[in-house]
């Protein structure tokens, strides 16, 4: 998995730097992430919000999550049910999680591997957001994507010129995902 | 010119995405002495090469923060639990843990839940028992504050709850800080104050001052490198108080932030003064020939010192208690201290003539009635041990009785810790 955003001072080759920081150092920070993600998991289970859910993969491994988003009504993924993978780097929540669709998606900001393109999983995440805010910013990413920085400039030019041929195509490109 | 291929481009963007500055050294570094920032400017502009020279003589030691994007923040954040530990006042630190405390209705106020700054507004008050702990514990040096904040995970989580205290602060009190921003005050927030790795700017280091630092009484003061006229570095206090044991003070220099130490304050920390004190278990007596100049004319003068064999035995095993509880500005350079303080001044209680170098100022702003007249009969000193006891003795260190030695001595390495 390609962590692009993260945390150098974590990587940084120094030795000197390393040795110093006692060994407990890095089982703290996992003890962290851990800790951070339960509660996160907990919020979501006692707060639900409507139309989005998320739950740690089955293989045990906290760091990395599925979740999935409804389309919101009144937009052309109405009713759709879109899958999404979370990983989370050690730093977490210092960096911002890999956040990926999984359902194929035709999208003015998501490319064809579902990698997305939103500022803030990229330069201008905070430690304030969470798995939440992210599935909430996503839910209305898809009824007002960013036509100024497109993945896909095709769905951009699409969603200003032809609502109709837009959602055409985005019933086209998604495919219900099976039950992992 | 030669437009490149959809490949090209897309691997440049790719390589321009996953970029990373190559910012080397830890995120605090250990104290070092400033010339080492003169150096950096020896070949460069001569404003800058002068105003870098005239610093390290002002302020002849720094600490370099790493330009990883929080280094303002971070330099903030050391400065300030760095102080608070140099105060060694464990009632302030105390009184600092339920401020930060109740600092925690800020980000209610703005609907931040629990869930989200608990473990951030936990770790920064961990800190603040753990500098509790280390006062009273003893500890010599700040070294234990330079190995927390470059924990990674302990650094962020407290550079985070400073910055979400900043960030609920400028919401709280928008109006105070909006003519100053070319943007709204919400997307400040969104886009310069929340986004981890963004460097704080001055609207956010004054807000940042005004919302976490100014409540603890500390002075946070700029000096400011640039080529602008002038031989020395431009100062800029950012708080209303200006104690002068506990101001944090910054260095910038544009885009960056480190921390300095003004020459005086160094002489005036306590575990300094601690190092006058020898302590040593084959006491051997003084040793005139030792000194630089003749000690008996002015230690005669202090009743029944030279009698007692024991006299050394007198002084308190650590001086940190007398120095530390008044925090104005008893530390200040005063004309007293160019001279050797006259004994006369000194208590018999206090019969130790080092002790009265150490803080001048102390016997002389000391109420009267605790300055027993010089002609008054000698306190008895049965209750001290004999030198030939067991446990350790103090010896005197010759150096320190030297006059002027204020001036002559601030960044000798034999004194520094």
């Amino acid at each position: 998995m390609d962590y692009s955003m993260e945390d150098t001072q974590n990587s940084a080759p120094e030795a000197q730097q390393a040795s110093k920081l006692n060994t407990s150092g890095q089982k703290g920070d996992t003890h962290n992430v851990t800790k951070r993600l339960q509660s996160e998991l907990m919020q979501l289970m006692v707060s639900p919000s409507p139309g989005i859910s998320a739950f740690p993969d089955a293989d045990g491994n906290l760091l990395s999550w599925t979740a999935t988003i409804t389309g919101p009504t009144e937009t052309p993924y109405e009713n759709l049910r879109l899958k999404l993978s979370f990983a989370f780097p050690n730093n977490y929540p210092y960096s911002p999680p890999t956040v990926l669709f999984k359902t194929p998606i035709y999208h003015p900001n998501v490319d064809f591997s579902g990698r997305i393109c939103l500022d803030i999983l990229k330069d201008k995440w905070s430690a304030v957001y969470n798995v939440s805010t992210v599935l909430l910013s996503l839910q209305s990413l898809l009824g007002e994507p960013n036509n100024a920085s497109p993945l896909n400039a095709q769905a951009a030019e699409l969603w200003d010129s032809d609502q109709a041929e837009f959602k055409r195509h985005v019933l086209a490109r998604h495919q219900d995902l099976d039950e992992e | 010119m030669n437009p490149l291929s959809h490949d090209e481009m897309e691997r440049f963007q790719k390589l321009s995405n996953t970029y990373e500055p190559d910012v080397q050294g830890p995120l605090v570094s250990n104290k070092q002495s400033s010339h080492s920032i003169a150096l950096d400017y020896s070949n460069a502009d001569s404003t800058l090469a002068t105003k870098t020279n005239a610093l390290a003589v002002t302020h002849p030691e720094c600490r370099i923060m790493k330009g990883d994007g929080n280094c303002g923040w971070r330099a903030v954040a050391f400065g300030y639990f760095e102080t608070l530990f140099a105060l060694r006042d464990t009632i302030r630190i105390e009184a600092e843990i339920q401020r930060m405390k109740s600092l925690t209705a800020l980000l209610e106020q703005v609907g931040l839940s629990d869930s989200i700054y608990e473990i951030f507004v936990d770790t920064t008050e961990d800190v603040l028992n753990q500098t509790h702990a280390a006062i009273l514990g003893g500890a010599q040096d700040e070294s234990f504050l330079v190995e927390t904040f470059n924990e990674g995970y302990t650094s962020e989580a407290i550079i985070t709850h400073f910055r979400l205290l900043t960030s609920a602060w400028l919401k709280i009190n928008s109006s105070r800080y909006q003519a100053f921003l070319n943007m709204p005050l919400e997307s400040y927030c969104a886009t310069r104050i929340d986004p981890v790795k963004t460097e704080i700017d001055e609207i956010g280091l004054q807000a940042l001052v005004d919302c976490v630092i100014d409540g603890s009484g500390f002075g946070v003061e700029i000096l400011y490198l640039d080529r602008s006229q002038g031989d020395v570095v431009t100062p800029h206090q950012l708080s209303s108080n200006r104690p002068n044991d506990a101001t944090i003070r910054l260095l910038y220099r544009p885009g960056h932030y480190d921390i300095l130490y003004p020459a005086n304050n160094h002489l005036n920390m306590a575990p300094i003064v601690n190092l006058q004190y020898e302590m040593t278990s084959d006491y051997s007596p003084w040793d005139q020939s030792a000194l630089g100049f003749d000690v008996n004319s002015s230690l005669m003068a202090i009743p029944n010192l030279m009698q007692d064999p024991s006299f050394g035995m007198g002084a308190p095993m650590s001086p940190m208690p007398s120095v530390s509880p008044t925090p104005a500005s008893p530390f200040r350079m005063s004309p007293q201290q160019d001279v050797y303080s006259p004994p006369m001044h000194s208590s018999p209680m206090h019969s130790s003539p080092m002790q009265t170098h150490a803080i001048p100022s102390i016997p002389i702003s000391s109420p009267p009635a605790q300055l027993a007249p010089p002609s008054a009969a000698p306190p008895p000193m049965t209750s001290l041990p004999s030198r030939s006891s067991e446990g350790p003795q103090i010896r005197l260190n010759p150096l320190v009785m030297k006059p002027n030695l204020s001036r002559s001595l601030p960044v000798s390495p034999p004194f520094k810790k």
